[in-house]
């Protein structure tokens, strides 16, 4: 206990050091920055930047101390995934892969615009990988958070649109609120058909996904502007947006929904009775039904609180970023957030850290396509790639049987 | 549209719906949906649920176009794809089985690298950015039945419906018998079937269970592979990104409307080509086009209530 005192503040000093650093090599950096690093001393957004900052290298120390020798293997399967990646690149493109790698590596700290893009992407990561820890807590494989993200934005988009004259924070927290209630309650329907049919909730969800883009889809098409050639609503008005705390980037008050929402998740699974019985079902539902669990309550709630923060990251998606509802709300989204779930070991305060790490390979991807001319996709192929490296327990077994022999 | 305005009347829409030309689109649009179906179902069945089809169709459709265009050979071509489709297939059951790493998580993980993978591929070998190569296309060919003309009556219909459906649509349907064949009339079907019930079981009786699942995710991958190749060789010509749209987590869902069984399979994924096929029909009428297709999904759902139902008031009569 003693020693937990003095590393508490040590880590704060070293996480505030490192921010700084961090916060004035991207501000310097240009493109909306402030160019120079005597300037970034003085730009209005230092202070916000540092804080964000700060919050980033928590997450990662968090990471750290949450999961122990376990992060060594994150690290070391994220290593060796990108290092198949680079060897995959050698072959097909010996010429650009250095360069290809420089980018993908370098180029998310490389201007304020596309560190704001990584921390933006993070928070969405991090609401769906929330959401996705839930129902596999319980050893259930949904795939909804597709559906609810879509649903989320449309609800909070709707209300964004149609409801008027509401003072900004009783606006904006209605159409919040609208996104997570009905991510919720279409993350309810799944459980149910699960814990009260056995319906597999991965074949419904399955189902449930298309026809809440379709919905979407439905819905945009009627309030869609006639005039403007692209498929999206109009712009929503102020009052329903999320403030953005740094000029010229897409970062909003969301940082603090995804701190609230960590924790929150956090609490909820280790020091609430229902998380003690969430916790037990996913380890053993035999042993959960004969003590006396109510193995159909817990998993209609599970789903639902998924539900919940799948409609929520559908809510960021709309009130944040885009600022109207577009197209397509979310493209394969619910993947990403496995990974970042996976990655975390479904522990909640793990998945910042993995979140962000996720995010900064998929901000680098486009700068790589665009300055070495490799296609973007290699970094799914390495995303694919850690799943396969990550998940295979016998991996190691394997390994080890090898080193023996 | 402004002269549709006027004939909109259901029995325009009827006469529109119920003819040969659409009859013959419902079984082209129903054959990438039957193969990879028929590969769900057969994973369902081995109780080793395949996710990744959509990855393994997007790499045999990518890999049939690419090396069949490359060589002008369609044939060549196809089989590059299958084998692609099977390796695809065998590398998740390795990691399944083999490396005991979760069937699901390994699915999604060959769903994103054959998403991936074909683009990645794609944009080196051509250098564009849209990641499709110009070769000249290389297709599957039609089969020709001029004599269904013949028929008395029916003929022209019948050669409209028929006359000119492409091979892999054929085998499409040939596949749900074979299929059917397997799982009830041969004795590793009925293994399929006792490792899918009960592992244990099926184990103790001396079953391989390990080798019997390898061979159903490897069928189920060479099913999906045909759907892939039909879709770059046959429905369309060449191969785009992500061009199985979705039709690989369709393919999960269609058995389940099917009750799980090999022609109820067939019949579900009829239906989902005939809701489908609608939808470019209902194009001149003032239909909004996501309604049709949404109605398969929500029958699915329905159908998978009853099924629960049925199989939960059976298991209280027992």
């Amino acid at each position: 206990m003693q020693r937990a005192w003095l590393i508490m503040p040590l880590i704060a000093v070293v996480a505030l050091g490192m921010a700084l650093l961090l916060s004035v090599h991207v501000l310097a950096r240009g493109i909306t920055g402030a160019e120079s690093f005597g300037q970034a001393f003085e730009s209005p957004s230092f202070g916000v930047i540092w804080a964000i900052n700060t919050l980033v290298m928590l997450s990662f120390a968090l990471f750290i101390g949450q999961t122990g020798r376990e992060s060594l293997r994150v690290l070391l399967t994220v290593a060796a995934a990108l290092l198949i990646g680079l060897l995959i690149l050698l072959l097909i493109n010996p010429q650009s892969a250095s360069d290809a790698y420089n980018a993908l590596l370098t180029g998310p700290l490389s201007r304020l615009n596309r560190w704001a893009t990584w921390i933006d992407d993070a928070i969405s990561l991090t609401l769906v990988a929330l959401a996705i820890t839930l129902v596999f807590k319980a050893k259930l494989f949904s795939l909804g958070a597709e559906g609810q993200i879509f649903l989320g934005a449309l609800a909070s988009g709707l209300v964004a649109l149609f409801v008027e004259g509401l003072p900004p924070a009783l606006h904006l927290s209605l159409a919040v609120g609208a996104g997570a209630l009905v991510g919720a309650l279409w993350g309810l329907i799944p459980g149910v058909l699960r814990a009260h049919l056995g319906a597999n909730e991965l074949v419904s969800t399955l189902m449930l996904n298309p026809i809440a883009a379709l919905f979407y889809g439905l819905i945009l098409e009627q309030i869609r502007l006639p005039q403007s050639g692209a498929m999206a609503s109009a712009l929503f008005p102020a009052s329903a947006l999320l403030p953005r705390l740094i000029p010229a980037t897409r970062v909003t008050s969301a940082v603090l929904w995804v701190l609230i929402a960590v924790l929150a998740v956090w609490w909820l699974m280790q020091r609430t009775p229902f998380g003690y019985t969430l916790r037990t079902v996913g380890a053993n539902a035999d042993f959960a039904r004969y003590g006396g669990i109510n193995l159909r309550r817990v998993i209609v709630r599970a789903m639902g609180l998924s539900g919940l923060l799948g409609g929520l990251a559908g809510a960021y998606l709309a009130l944040g970023i885009y600022q109207r509802l577009p197209l397509s709300v979310s493209s394969g989204l619910t993947f990403e957030g496995i990974v970042a779930a996976l990655l975390a070991r479904e522990n909640p305060l793990a998945i910042p850290a993995m979140a962000l790490l996720y995010s900064y390979l998929r901000v680098g991807a486009p700068i790589m396509q665009n300055d070495a001319a490799v296609s973007l996709e290699i970094v799914r192929v390495i995303q694919a790639i850690i799943i396969l490296l990550f998940t295979a327990e016998g991996l190691i077994g394997f390994w080890r049987r090898r080193k023996a022999a | 549209m402004a002269a549709a305005k006027g004939g909109v009347s259901v029995e325009n829409i009827l006469s529109s719906i119920f003819s040969a030309t659409y009859l013959a689109a419902v079984l082209r649009i129903s054959t990438p949906l039957l193969l990879p179906s028929l590969g769900a179902l057969i994973s369902v069945k081995a109780g080793v649920i395949n996710i990744g089809l959509e990855g393994i169709m997007l790499m045999a459709a990518f890999t049939g176009a690419t090396v069949g265009g490359l060589l002008q050979n369609a044939l060549i071509g196809a089989l590059a794809g299958l084998i692609a489709a099977g390796l695809m297939a065998l590398l998740l059951a390795a990691f399944h089985l083999g490396f005991k790493g979760d069937l699901i998580l390994g699915g999604v993980a060959i769903n994103i690298l054959g998403s991936a993978a074909t683009v990645a591929i794609g944009y080196q070998l051509s250098g564009a950015r849209a990641g499709g190569l110009n070769l000249p296309p290389t297709g599957i060919p039609d089969l020709n039945l001029p004599f269904l003309r013949d028929v008395p009556l029916l003929g022209e219909s019948l050669h409209t419906a028929l006359g000119r459906q492409n091979l892999l649509t054929w085998l499409a349907f040939l596949s749900a018998g074979g299929v059917a064949f397997m799982l009830y009339r041969l004795p590793f079907g009925a293994h399929l079937r006792a490792v899918g019930e009960n592992e244990q079981a099926a184990a103790s009786v001396g079953i391989n269970v390990r080798r019997v699942r390898y061979t159903a995710l490897a069928i189920s991958g060479i099913l999906a592979g045909l759907g892939g190749i039909h879709l770059s060789m046959g429905y369309l010509n060449g191969f785009s990104r992500d061009m199985t749209a979705g039709r690989g987590y369709i393919a999960l869902v269609i058995p389940a409307l099917g009750g799980y069984t090999p022609l109820g399979t067939l019949a579900a994924a009829l239906l989902f080509g005939a809701f489908a096929a609608l939808e470019t029909r209902l194009g001149s009428f003032n239909v909004p086009s996501q309604l049709p297709q949404m109605i398969p999904y929500l029958a699915t759902l329905a159908a998978l209530i009853i099924y629960a139902l049925r199989q939960r008031a059976r298991a209280t009569q027992g």
